[in-house]
């Protein structure tokens, strides 16, 4: 399949839901690609409250969910539309499914919940997580689109230990695949997956929003240590948690903060407990962008003790504001963050190790730390910049053959 | 001729876990009505004749029913308790048909003991003292190691309700303390160990395995300390330990899953599915070692059944478990939290000289019949039923 660069490209998404004004990847794509030339359309799974004002057209697939009755009449609609309105992309589908081996209750079914997307036409559908094109494999082929995935961390690295060989369709497709690490694109193509297919373009963060201030921090007599992270086991906060035991064991005067909501709040509320550790930690919520500002820039440390990680914007956002990072070695944290240069990499899932590495970093000079805080600073400012990142996306659909 | 105390065992699904269906058969065989009120899970539970089943299925039409027979039978004959339930249901904001449904059938039955589950329970059911109805609230696991720590309103609503409660059954001291941080008066609870009925096969334990298998059992929820297990597995491996590590309840989750195969562990630890005991039995009498790695425990059941059933146990120091396991006598403990910790009891374990391995595997037998036997822990209830009395 071989591209054409032509400006007024139309660029199919599909997402879960409109991103929210806090998901600044997407929104930020979006408009990127938007001031690039092209026209873009978000194809979402279900309805939010966020359609309404965002700045691209939206098609929601119909709901499936609900009585027999509505489930019916929604199939029954969604089948009639492929049939009346796009019967030949439907027929390409049908056959495309039948090759990859379905039944023709499967192939049907799969044409019904994939309706939606072929109600406009696009030259890429580019899938915003790689799990939202499992089941979707042969939709950008029907359409004659060429398709698009982008593997973000946890699609990539967690769902196919749910779901055994969830990937395998796909990675027998002509797709071209955007990763967030280099770290990732070599376990891409442990799929067999050609190197040119993959494209590697980091995350990138608001560089005038997210800025240091002019004077570096010194740190007081209570050394303040901050993560922003989801509440969810992969962000590795219980190691983190019992690193911060080993510091207040060690008589180290600190406290530590944690930024986010999720899943396993009583699992942290009872690590803190029971580490003794009521009083040295807070756990501050989700918090809006510029109360996550505030918090960065009273903070010294900015810790990510990830099990597994895509990228890490956080971890970004807090070297803009020059705070000291130490992270783990989780896929793709080792390039945010360049062990002894812009911060500290250490191995994951060993407290102690992280622990003696807080003690390492408050016992430096001054000039060495304010050398690693400055020279992160530059490193975010240049190379993790929505310029840079919106310049990339133009390139992925612009000059690329798949292979 | 004297009436069968009359005790309501509710936990709100019939029939409910194994232990407290251990529970409700025991007491069954003494000389009690054993009433269960909630809804069937199944058709046909098999029960003896002192037990009574108050139960609907979940349908819409069954709940119906249900309501409907309970109104008539209040309206009829007991008008002002249903006056006086309908209030204070009123004022707690429950006067729904949903609550309704649960608590008519109780309030027509009138048990004299009203033996709550689940302590998270505790303010749908506090009523029953209104009526002169004697309430016993377990204090099992979660709903008191660390539920009430996360949430802060099921703190409160415990504070405010323990001291209300006539009687408590705690299933280990270290639980018993926690609860009294809650409110509940010290001498108001009794400990009544977890009793069992379950006895070695004939042709069990056999030590000869060539790998040393590990096994733990539950489901995969955090309290259980999976990961730290599978960190010690790590360490086991770099220790060129030629060892099996099978956990099962756990093959439903990724956080075990992705930690196997990024600590290259596949060749030694196996995640499966839940079982039938017949098969956990088995499992645990071909196993070199039960391992219990929670952060918490009351007392972990599935540690009282591999003393049982003559196999090496070792556990955390977590909760109740201390209470149980006393070191190198009849088992194994170590620090909760602490792969290391963890991984330097296995390798003494394994190291174990047979004649050591079997005292210790005859002590914790022995433990098990002078103090978990399933009479041993009828007697203890039937004891908190008798001398609770009810506070005004």
């Amino acid at each position: 399949m071989s591209s054409k660069t032509s400006h007024n490209k139309i660029i199919g998404l599909v997402l879960s839901t409109a991103p929210k004004y806090s998901e600044t990847f997407f929104r930020n794509k979006i408009s990127g690609l938007q001031d690039n030339g092209f026209k873009v359309i978000l194809f979402v799974d279900y309805k939010s409250k966020h359609d309404n004002d965002f700045p691209c057209e939206i098609v929601v697939a119909p709901n499936f969910g609900g009585s027999k009755m509505k489930t019916f009449f929604n199939s029954f609609l969604s089948l009639l539309k492929c049939l009346v309105l796009y019967p030949k992309k439907s027929a390409r589908f049908l056959s495309l499914e039948k090759k990859s081996g379905f039944t023709l209750r499967q192939r049907l079914k799969r044409l019904i919940l994939n309706q939606f997307l072929f109600q406009k036409h696009v030259d890429w559908l580019h899938f915003g997580f790689g799990n939202l094109a499992i089941s979707r494999e042969n939709v950008a082929e029907a359409k004659g689109a060429k398709m698009a995935v982008s593997f973000r961390g946890s699609d990539f690295y967690l769902s196919p230990l749910k779901h055994k060989d969830c990937y395998q369709l796909l990675f027998q497709k002509e797709v071209k695949y955007h990763v967030l690490s280099n770290e990732m694109k070599q376990d891409v193509m442990a799929h067999n997956i050609a190197f040119d297919n993959i494209q590697v373009i980091t995350p990138a963060i608001n560089t005038s929003f997210f800025k240091a201030p002019q004077m570096p921090n010194t740190i007081g007599k209570t050394v303040k240590l901050i993560t922003v992270a989801r509440l969810h086991w992969k962000k590795g906060l219980i190691y983190t948690l019992e690193a911060m035991k080993v510091l207040r064991d060690r008589e180290i005067d600190f406290h530590y903060t944690i930024i986010g909501s999720g899943e396993e709040y009583e699992r942290i509320k009872f690590a803190i407990n029971q580490l003794e550790l009521n009083h040295r930690v807070t756990l501050l919520g989700e918090l809006k962008q510029e109360d996550i500002k505030k918090q960065l820039k009273s903070s010294d440390i900015y810790i990510q003790y990830s099990i597994q990680e895509g990228f890490c914007n956080a971890a970004l956002e807090a070297q803009a504001m020059g705070l000291m990072c130490v992270v783990s070695n989780a896929e793709g944290l080792s390039e945010n963050v360049l062990n002894n240069k812009t911060g500290w990499v250490i191995p994951k899932r060993q407290p102690e190790l992280l622990a003696g590495k807080i003690i390492e970093i408050l016992g430096l000079p001054d000039a060495v730390k304010n050398e690693i805080r400055k020279t992160a600073i530059e490193r975010v400012k240049n190379q993790f910049n929505l310029e840079k990142q919106n310049a990339a996306f133009k390139a992925f659909y612009s000059n690329y053959d798949i292979q | 001729m004297k009436q069968k105390q009359k005790i309501a065992v509710y936990s709100g699904d019939i029939p409910s876990t194994t232990f407290i269906e251990r529970l409700i058969r025991g007491l069954s065989q003494r000389d009690l009505q054993i009433m269960l009120f909630g809804f069937l899970k199944t058709s046909n539970p098999s029960y003896n004749n002192s037990v009574t089943l108050v139960a609907y299925k979940n349908t819409r039409f069954q709940k119906v029913l249900h309501l409907l027979k309970y109104t008539m039978l209040l309206v009829l004959f007991r008008f002002k308790d249903k006056r006086k339930l309908d209030s204070i249901l009123k004022t707690s904001n429950q006067n729904t048909l949903r609550e309704k449904v649960k608590y008519y059938p109780v309030l027509w039955h009138k048990p004299d003991v009203f033996h709550l589950q689940w302590a998270k329970g505790i303010s749908d059911w506090i009523w029953v003292k209104e009526f002169g109805i004697k309430l016993i609230l377990s204090l099992r696991s979660a709903h008191i190691n660390y539920s009430p720590i996360a949430d802060e309103t099921l703190a409160e609503t415990y504070t405010s309700l323990f001291p209300h409660v006539d009687g408590f059954h705690a299933v280990s001291k270290a639980i018993a303390k926690e609860a009294v941080r809650y409110g509940a008066p010290e001498d108001r609870i009794k400990v009544v160990y977890s009793g069992l009925d379950v006895n070695p096969s004939e042709d069990s334990n056999s030590t000869s395995n060539k790998i040393f298998n590990i096994v733990s059992i539950g489901r995969s929820h955090w309290v259980k300390g999976y990961s730290y297990a599978i960190d010690m597995c790590k360490i086991l491996k770099e220790a060129n330990v030629n060892f099996k590590y099978t956990i099962i309840g756990g093959d439903d989750s990724v956080e075990l899953s992705y930690q196997i195969n990024d600590l290259g562990l596949e060749a030694h630890v196996e995640l499966l599915g839940q079982m039938p005991f017949k098969t956990v039995k088995s499992f645990i009498e071909r196993s070199d070692l039960l391992l219990l790695s929670s952060v918490k425990e009351g007392v972990a059941n599935v540690v009282l059944e591999a003393m049982a059933l003559k196999t090496l146990v070792l556990a955390t120091d977590s909760g109740g478990m201390a209470e149980v396991i006393t070191p190198y006598e009849n088992g194994y403990l170590s620090t909760i939290r602490d792969p290391e910790s963890l991984a330097s009891k296995v390798l003494e374990i394994i190291d174990l000289k047979q004649d050591k391995r079997n005292s210790i595997l005859e002590n914790a037998y022995e433990y098990i019949q002078d103090h978990h036997r399933q009479d041993t822990m009828i007697n203890g209830m039937c004891a908190l039923y008798d001398n609770t009395k009810i506070v005004s």
